[in-house]
């Protein structure tokens, strides 16, 4: 049973790798682009302050490096947009190509197809925030120790496996609404909007709030703090810890979820339509 | 020739009140159209609030002559539906056709194929500038603006130049997209690349020199510096007349350009028979 599991998983990887060769500028274009997406925000700072560092700023953050904590944002949020689309979106892909009424069909459960698919797009994800960081500290001139960079992949471990539930039960539900892209869409902005990725949420008591509800929140705040505050993984316990308990609760719900909307699309009869 | 003129005025009437059926079919898709530019709006401005500490920047009223970050961010902000505009409701016209399984139909009536992209701009722009009054009203009502009503007037003729050399370029993108297919990459690219070197939260003055100057082939640079320069009275570096002549000679390019780029690779995927592939 697992051998068969872990076949099907290799051969996702297999099949998306394939994919995902067959348009290399694709590969090109989300590894590039992420950064250049922050240069307006860079300029918007340099137009408004004067230069790379702000005193409000460093009331709010600890840090008056936006410029750092803009970039940290860009490429820790990589790995969650990713998931959001390759993972959230996946079934909704298979429909488009051709392909989902036969592994439906297939013996196989989905659930493990859906791990087969978030590992390939951990992989892929991993390889894109990998030359972002270099590009980024090569600029930045940023030294990241060993000690530094254990616990960043930690907590970035972490927040992913939390997303990654939250991105299959996502993927329940396009079987059942099948069109969600300006869903997806939606949720973007609300991750932008409602988590530290471009700005300090402390900036507003609502912002704050919500952002309190989000992983990622938490992710950032950590990271940021190792790198530019200079903390340790001890300081940082509790962050660890609740972002350990979301991760339980949502991998227990994205289960539970999946099945739930899965079942409900079989039983509507709607897994062939559009 | 007058006939010729209503049957074209026709059918792009008939594009756009096309387009308007398809999109109110979904409801919840359209509402979202006019939440989310605000969504993506507030990062801007509340980022901009946590750099500066509160509303007005001293560095920003030196270099433009205005400190007001909410109100000069917005202004620049609103273009963005424009540039969407040309990128992607003109840029995927024919695209769309395609996925609706209408392209071949709309290609073998008697109107030039120009026409239905012109359809879909036309809708597209009552559609934007529905969206850019919400986003008025609602960053208003939030942050409480106070623009120059004298300047409503000139702006709108600066804007409505703008529009007319933006159909110019998003001629070339619909063009692209016939021969392109997955055309999004382009969109994507460019959407980009223009919301960097265009001054939507920033004044040029804080551009890279190679950067600025890239930014003088897009209509939208001129129609954000001298709207807010109407509205919000910020300091030119460009005379006026100068930017005048400057977008009517934009609209004439990029409108003869784009035509001819449309024109050139439509007749080539006819010669090689690619219309109706994906």
């Amino acid at each position: 049973m697992l051998k068969r599991n872990l076949n099907v998983i290799y051969y996702e990887f297999v099949k998306l790798t394939k994919i995902w060769l067959s348009y290399p500028i694709i590969f090109l274009f989300f590894t590039i682009f992420p950064l250049i997406w922050v240069l307006p925000f860079i300029f918007q700072g340099k137009a408004l302050v004067g230069s790379f560092s702000s005193i409000p700023f460093k009331e709010l953050t600890g840090s008056g490096n936006y410029l750092a904590f803009l970039l940290l944002g860009s490429i820790v949020s990589t790995y969650v947009f990713s998931g959001l689309w390759g993972v959230g979106n996946s079934l909704r892909e298979e429909t488009y190509w051709g392909t989902l009424e036969y592994l439906i069909l297939s013996p196989t459960n989905p659930l493990v197809l859906l791990i087969g698919k978030t590992l390939t797009e951990f992989v892929y994800a991993t390889i894109t925030v990998f030359i972002q960081a270099l590009v980024i500290v090569l600029i930045l001139g940023v030294k990241v120790t060993l000690p530094k960079l254990l616990p960043i992949i930690l907590i970035i471990l972490l927040l992913l496996i939390g997303f990654y539930g939250f991105a299959i039960a996502f993927a329940g539900f396009t079987l059942l609404l099948k069109e969600v892209e300006g869903w997806i869409r939606t949720l973007e902005w609300i991750f932008y909007l409602f988590s530290p990725i471009r700005y300090p949420v402390e900036i507003n008591p609502i912002t704050k709030f919500i952002a309190s509800f989000i992983p990622l929140t938490y992710a950032l705040i950590a990271i940021r703090a190792i790198i530019l505050l200079n903390k340790n993984i001890y300081s940082l316990s509790q962050i660890i810890l609740i972002l350990g308990i979301i991760d339980i609760v949502l991998i227990a719900l994205a289960i539970f979820l999946f099945r739930f909307l899965e079942k409900k699309t079989r039983e509507l009869g709607t897994i062939g339509t559009y | 020739m007058i006939k010729k003129t209503k049957k074209y005025l026709k059918a792009i009437w008939a594009e756009n009140i096309k387009e308007w059926k398809i999109e109110l079919s979904y409801k919840t898709d359209f509402l979202r159209t006019f939440i989310d530019p605000i969504v993506y709006l507030l990062p801007y401005l509340l980022y901009g609030i946590a750099i500066v500490g509160g509303r007005e920047s001293q560095e920003l009223k030196r270099l433009t002559g205005m400190g007001d970050i909410v109100s000069f961010i917005l202004l620049g902000y609103i273009f963005i539906g424009f540039m969407n505009m040309a990128l992607w409701a003109m840029g995927f016209s024919l695209r769309k056709e395609q996925y609706y399984g209408t392209l071949e139909q709309v290609f073998s009536t008697p109107v030039p194929r120009w026409v239905f992209t012109l359809g879909m701009a036309l809708h597209s722009t009552l559609h934007q500038t529905l969206i850019l009054l919400f986003q008025i009203i609602i960053i208003n009502l939030i942050f409480t603006l106070s623009f120059n009503l004298s300047g409503i007037l000139p702006s709108l003729i600066v804007v409505a130049l703008m529009i007319l050399s933006l159909y110019g370029f998003g001629m070339m993108i619909a063009g692209l997209t016939l021969t392109l297919k997955q055309g999004w990459l382009v969109s994507e690219a460019l959407s980009g690349i223009m919301m960097v070197i265009t001054p939507i939260a920033y004044p040029l003055a804080v551009l890279p020199i190679f950067l600025r100057k890239a930014s003088y082939f897009i209509p939208s640079t001129y129609g954000i510096i001298a709207t807010r320069h109407f509205l919000l009275n910020e300091r030119l570096e460009i005379p006026l007349s100068t930017i005048y002549l400057r977008l009517f000679l934009l609209t004439i390019i990029w409108i003869s350009f784009g035509l001819i780029v449309f024109y050139l690779i439509d007749k080539k995927t006819r010669k090689t028979g690619t219309l109706h592939t994906y």
